[in-house]
């Protein structure tokens, strides 16, 4: 008993301490009253003339003739629609690197570590409605590294204001192209479709061995055991074979995501989305019968070869087939209109309004695993959601306000037009561009450079 | 007779010793007459800063063999000292240098190893090399060394270039010294460590840098266990495996040692406290440029911190008549920000936190006026002052031998013709170690682009890289007093400004980077001018290759 079990000391330490960072980081919680808004609840219909009172962030009532307790503001929605604030499961906004692309299996590494709460993008995407964001690591290797669910809490500069606190972890796969160019580019694996398999199967069996030492030694009586060495790698790698890290996996053809689903099969792993996914159409069922879920963009393909056979009927064929689908945005302009994405789905597929709308609120919390806090207006649930002028899946609709527990980020009533809350002081004024176009090639961010390398060797 | 022998060579005996006495004193002489007459000076009726705050009018100092023997207004002098009239001088203690890599050269960047498996690089490439000392890259003819003392430095804790865990930092003396060791005060007093990846090899970037120092940290805590167990007891014990990096862990997993992360950024230092939440070790900031935020948490930890004394150029507002409104704003907004990374002392001085200055990333002409800049945005002189000698001294647990001028402690003072804060004083003498060195008013410093009217102008650029030959033109041009230019792309890239744009003695050299998918690549070409040729070599250190890069003068303007 008396037995000093050091590493337990220690884990239990660093359990401790980050217990205490997310005590410390005390994020800002409302009390609003929103009057006689079309309240678009996605779980329970819609409800028209509807008052919705927010008390310490979260959603305390949802009735008629609400009345305001003393000091707290009251939000006429007269007209207006409320909505629960849009999720975007795949994001690059907010992170300063994006990929590890050094290595084919980056699980040790974490987005975590590079939240930027100083990019403009944030307050951009705030403006179309958005109130968390999966920040992902990029798409450059096969096993990347763990993603970060955020909440967009714009103005602070402290990264951990931006946590979703209590979210699950996730972490970001990768199957085809682009981790295939990354191994040939440096001369290492995987080079083909097969390789990814390959390298899949070989981490998940290493790490089983990882687990089996680390039990072995935990387990062994002897006062003077010698602890086996430790791997963050590997340590992530067993919580996902433990199902305690929901698995998001890039990837486009329907070969590779069957692929993948019958890896996971035979290593018991049941948490697992996909991203772009552009052919899960073809496999569907198979999704269906699986548990996946899938995240896609409602129109966007031809960028490279694996991308050409893609329909914008995806999320509709997905949706009619029982699989959770969202609708994400990739990149730092499109997440600004993501409702416009939402209804494409209606000219392409006819989906219901609360189909279309839950394409990017509920589905997207159901991927991350934080669909009991946010995604739909419902008493108890957090209070981040945005009211527009007009119904959010009208081309019309502009976004008016936008909440996160409770607190307002976005008026568009008092949008000053610099809204940067971070400034180098040695930058040139220039004219200011929202269209930004390396946000379209953020998935392969930090990869590019070995590619460069690569030309320059070139002889 | 034979007595007589008996007794000289006797006398011869005791001779002996006398002569070789002689002759050990004849070799410590100095041919080259460098040094002093004495190592006893007396400074007198000066005006003596002691510390900050402490003051004594018409006062004596008196250096003794490297150390303070006395201070104050009735103090005897040594009939050897050289005497040096104080009347209208100011003395203070000599400055520390939190943070820097004064005496360190930086070494070439070791070539990329053939058949590199990037996911695995050696620990050298990869940059991970905390068992190294930087006292390996120190060279006692660094510039730096004068160059710092000649601004009042006296002390400064010097770092090793690398990557991400380079080595341990050293306190130096600022001495003209012979041999390298004769320089090193402490040697090992901390683990230094930076965001710097290692080019296309793991770790990358800051992902792959947090989650190796975690990895590293936690195996370093089961390696000491381990081998602390052994120790003790070895019998029926698996034999450790030696690893010099996790054993240079070991004192900063017990906290003995510091950790120096250079953490210019707000967000670095942000990542830098995350890691000690974490890990738990003794963490101080160094370098840091943006740190105003992050003072209630600095002096709520108790973390020890270096501000950077690299600040940034005041942002010129633009001359056009009529700007628009949204200039106008984004102006303000700039110079709102500007006002921020220059009273960031202020800011931790109101919070109650006792900080040092680093002088990495500036020179040591820049310090003064920067010193000047911070005093003149709200930084009181005494705390100026404090900042550089007493709370460095403290921070580096050295000020039981130094940071104030208090009998005892190490002659190392700054001596100037004026209050030291005074734009129009200038150093007259430092004493490091108890050495005196002089220094006459410095000349307005000339131009630095006189004599450069050989390159100002428009140029043809040639570059032959490994993708082809490439031409582009480059326009250099003076801004006040001093070169600058800009370098149109390549790769069909947007312009870009050259940087440490130099012309010495026909030699013209400057830097500029480029953007290649997000991440910033930079060239640095140096090559000599004859007539209107620029004959020069373009290298990118982070690939270890060099191209040839020529340019010739446009005739005409």
């Amino acid at each position: 008993m008396k037995q000093f079990n050091m590493y337990k000391t220690i884990f239990l330490t660093a359990l401790l301490l980050l217990g205490a960072t997310v005590a410390q980081a005390q994020v800002k919680k409302g009390d609003v009253l929103i009057k006689n808004g079309t309240l678009l609840t996605i779980s329970q219909g819609t409800m028209e003339n509807t008052d919705l009172l927010v008390k310490d962030g979260k959603i305390s009532k949802i009735g008629k003739n609400l009345k305001a307790p003393n000091g707290v503001e009251v939000v006429d929605a007269s007209g207006q629609f409320v909505l629960p604030g849009i999720i975007d499961a795949h994001s690059h906004i907010a992170g300063t690197s994006i990929n590890e692309g050094t290595s084919q299996v980056t699980a040790e590494v974490t987005m975590e570590d590079v939240v930027n709460p100083l990019d403009i993008s944030i307050y951009r995407a705030v403006a179309g409605g958005v109130t968390a964001i999966n920040l992902m690591h990029g798409s450059a290797n096969v096993i990347g590294g763990r993603n970060e669910t955020l909440k967009l809490r714009w103005g602070s500069t402290n990264p951990d204001d931006l946590r979703f606190e209590g979210a699950p972890r996730t972490i970001k796969f990768a199957l085809g192209e682009n981790p295939t160019r990354g191994g040939r580019a440096r001369g290492i694996q995987p080079q083909s479709r097969m390789g990814v398999e390959a390298m899949l199967r070989n981490a998940f069996s290493d790490a089983l061995v990882y687990k089996k030492a680390w039990a072995d030694y935990r387990a062994d009586k002897n006062k003077r055991k010698v602890a086996p060495e430790y791997d963050l790698r590997m340590e992530t790698l067993v919580d996902i074979l433990d199902g305690k890290i929901l698995v998001h996996s890039h990837s486009y053809r329907a070969d590779e995501i069957y692929m993948l689903m019958k890896v996971f099969t035979d290593f018991g792993i049941k948490k697992l989305t996909f991203q772009h996914a552009n052919e899960a159409y073809k496999v569907a069922p198979e999704l269906a019968a699986f548990g996946a879920m899938a995240s896609v963009f409602a129109d966007w393909w031809a960028y490279k070869l694996e991308v050409y056979y893609s329909t914008a009927y995806n999320a509709a064929i997905l949706t009619k087939n029982g699989v959770t689908t969202s609708i994400n945005s990739d990149d730092g302009e499109l997440i600004r209109h993501l409702f416009h994405e939402a209804a494409k789905t209606q000219k392409y597929g006819d989906l219901s309004d609360d189909e279309a709308l839950a394409l990017v609120t509920l589905n997207p919390a159901k991927q991350l695993g934080i669909d009991h806090r946010v995604g739909s207006l419902e008493q108890g649930k957090d209070a981040d959601f945005v009211i527009f002028d007009k119904h959010p899946l009208s081309t019309y609709a502009i976004p008016q306000r936008t909440f996160i527990d409770g607190v307002k980020y976005f008026d568009i009533d008092t949008d000053a037009k610099d809204q940067r809350i971070f400034i180098d002081p040695e930058s040139s004024i220039e004219v200011v561009q929202i269209f930004n176009r390396e946000d379209q090639h953020k998935c392969m961010d930090d990869a590019d450079l070995v590619y460069l390398n690569d030309l320059l060797n070139n002889n | 007779m034979k007595l007589q022998l008996r007794k000289i060579s006797f006398r011869l005996f005791l001779l002996l010793p006398l002569l070789v006495f002689a002759v050990a004193i004849q070799a410590q002489s100095d041919p080259t007459g460098k040094s002093p007459a004495t190592r006893t000076y007396a400074i007198t009726n000066a005006t003596i800063v002691q510390a900050p705050g402490k003051v004594l009018e018409g006062a004596t100092i008196i250096f003794n063999n490297g150390l303070i023997s006395s201070v104050g207004t009735n103090v005897s002098i040594p009939s050897n000292a050289e005497v040096i009239d104080g009347t209208d001088l100011f003395v203070y203690p000599g400055f520390i240098d939190g943070m820097s890599y004064t005496g360190a050269v930086q070494p070439k960047s070791l070539p990329r190893p053939d058949n590199l498996f990037t996911p695995d690089p050696p620990n050298d490439y990869a940059g991970i090399t905390p068992e190294n000392h930087v006292i390996e890259q120190i060279s006692v003819s660094e510039n730096s060394i004068s160059d710092m003392r000649q601004n009042g430095f006296t002390i400064s804790h010097t770092v090793p270039y690398g990557r991400m865990l380079p080595g341990s930092g050293a306190l130096i003396t600022l001495i003209d010294a012979e041999n390298r060791d004769d320089l090193v005060m402490y040697n090992d007093v901390s683990m230094y460590t930076q965001f710097v990846g290692a080019p296309g090899a793991y770790p990358g970037n800051t992902l792959g840098i947090m989650a190796k120092w975690r990895n590293l940290f936690r195996n370093a805590v089961n390696s000491k266990q381990h081998s602390t167990m052994y120790a003790s007891n070895a019998a029926g014990m698996q034999r450790p495996t030696r690893d010099r990096t996790l054993e240079a862990f070991y004192p900063v997993v017990s906290s003995d040692k510091p950790v120096f992360y250079n953490a210019s950024s707000l967000l670095e230092a942000q990542r830098a406290i995350r890691l000690q939440k974490e890990l738990g070790f003794a963490l101080t900031l160094g370098n840091l440029k943006e740190g105003w935020d992050l003072a209630p948490f600095i002096k709520e930890t108790g973390t020890k911190v270096f501000l950077s004394l690299d600040l940034p150029k005041e942002p010129k507002a633009a001359k056009e008549k009529d700007k628009t409104d949204e200039v106008k704003h984004l102006e303000e907004r700039r110079m709102e920000f500007y006002k921020k990374y220059v009273t960031q002392p202020v800011v931790m001085q109101n919070a109650g936190i006792k900080f040092g200055l680093s002088t990495m990333g500036t020179t040591g002409g820049k310090v003064k006026d920067n010193l000047i800049t911070l005093i003149e945005h709200g930084l009181s002189e005494d705390a100026t002052l404090a900042a550089l000698t007493i709370n460095a001294a403290e921070l580096l647990k050295i000020d039981h031998i130094t940071g104030t001028l208090d009998a005892g402690k190490l002659a190392n003072a700054v001596i100037s013709t004026g209050p030291i804060f005074d734009k129009e004083s200038f150093i007259k003498y430092v004493f490091v170690d108890g050495d005196k060195h002089e220094y006459d008013k410095k000349e307005k410093k000339s131009s630095s682009a006189e004599g450069s009217q050989a390159v100002i102008g428009n140029w043809t650029y040639t570059v032959t890289s490994p993708e082809g030959v490439q031409t582009g033109t480059m326009i250099i041009r003076e801004e006040s007093g001093a070169l600058a230019g800009t370098i149109s792309g390549m790769r069909g890239g947007p312009d870009a400004d050259m940087k440490n744009l130099t012309f010495v003695d026909g030699s013209l050299s400057f830097d500029f980077s480029f953007d290649a998918g997000g991440q910033s690549v930079e060239i640095v070409v140096v090559g000599t001018v004859t007539g209107n040729e620029y004959d020069a070599e373009a290298s990118i250190a982070a690939f270890s290759i060099s191209f040839p890069f020529t340019a010739t003068k446009d005739e005409g303007k």
